[in-house]
């Protein structure tokens, strides 16, 4: 789903369905890294880290696993892919950060809502959005802005 | 120069790589299905998908796993902040070269952060195509006191 730039106008929000972050999102994300650093076609796994083991992660000071905060990021990403398709991956910018932990089975909505929409030099429209993910009270658990050019 | 010891010892000045590699369909894929981008220039025929921005976070352990062969350090790193400037998509085939800079380190509210900035150029021309910011906290717990 890529949405006409034509309907996109400052104030106009975007919001991903309700996810939980399972204890398998969390997982997924935590065995990637090390297939892909073996880049090899196979699955690999890695020692216990504080996403995907609860003792590891009481021994860091937590309550038990939380997420990888790029998975929140990638869902941030992945929404306005669905928005404003491979513009997102061309000419872009996303900064997140972090503000609270995310535990298992705490429910995510990535949000982007957007807040300029501007021209550049060559006529191309270039929007600027606040992003952020919160859980199903509305409490922030990540924040950041994007911007990208259409076209 | 904290190079060849553990990630949390890294300190300003400290340069990570380059390290080159070239783009596979495989690290594409796999990255997007494990955070559920389906979109089709992430996961359509090798000639049309492209990479995920956010792919440029795990070249950080790419440099990491070149430059501190030792690992973590005492802790689980917490990742605080991802702030990352797309200039060109990065297409799978791409031979790239990814290098990294620790611009910080610093205290806040008792935890120790770390800064890298990062560059992820074409490794035929040079050509800048993604910039990025990454802010790590060495641990969760702070310094000398319970989390």
């Amino acid at each position: 789903m890529t949405i006409s730039s034509q309907n996109i106008a400052p104030g106009t929000e975007f919001r991903t369905a309700p996810r939980p972050m399972t204890r398998e999102r969390m997982r997924w994300y935590v065995d990637a890294q090390p297939t892909i650093a073996a880049d090899d076609g196979r699955i690999h796994t890695q020692p216990p880290t504080i996403h995907d083991d609860d003792a590891y992660a009481r021994s860091q000071g937590l309550p038990g696993i939380i997420s990888d905060g790029m998975i929140s990021t990638n869902w941030i990403q992945g929404l306005l892919c669905d928005v404003f398709g491979i513009a997102m991956v061309s000419r872009s910018s996303l900064r997140t950060k972090y503000i609270a932990p995310i535990y298992e089975d705490q429910i995510v909505i990535a949000v982007a809502k957007v807040t300029a929409v501007t021209a550049t030099a060559g006529g191309q429209p270039s929007y600027a959005l606040d992003v952020w993910c919160e859980d199903d009270t509305g409490k922030k658990l990540t924040v950041g802005q994007a911007t990208l050019v259409a076209g | 120069m904290a190079i060849g010891q553990y990630t949390s010892d890294l300190e300003p000045g400290d340069i990570l790589g380059p390290v080159e590699y070239t783009l596979s369909p495989f690290v594409v894929r796999e990255y997007c299905h494990a955070n559920e981008l389906h979109q089709p220039f992430f996961q359509g025929r090798q000639d049309e998908i492209v990479m995920p921005p956010t792919l440029i976070h795990l070249d950080k352990l790419r440099l990491y796993k070149h430059a501190c062969p030792k690992g973590t350090g005492p802790s689980a790193r917490i990742h605080y902040e991802y702030d990352c400037t797309v200039h060109e998509a990065v297409k799978v085939g791409a031979r790239l070269s990814v290098s990294g800079t620790v611009r910080e380190r610093f205290t806040k509210r008792g935890r120790e952060h770390i800064v890298v900035e990062m560059e992820l150029r074409s490794a035929d021309d040079g050509r800048l195509l993604i910039a990025y910011r990454d802010t790590v906290l060495v641990a969760f717990k702070p310094a000398g006191g319970a989390a």
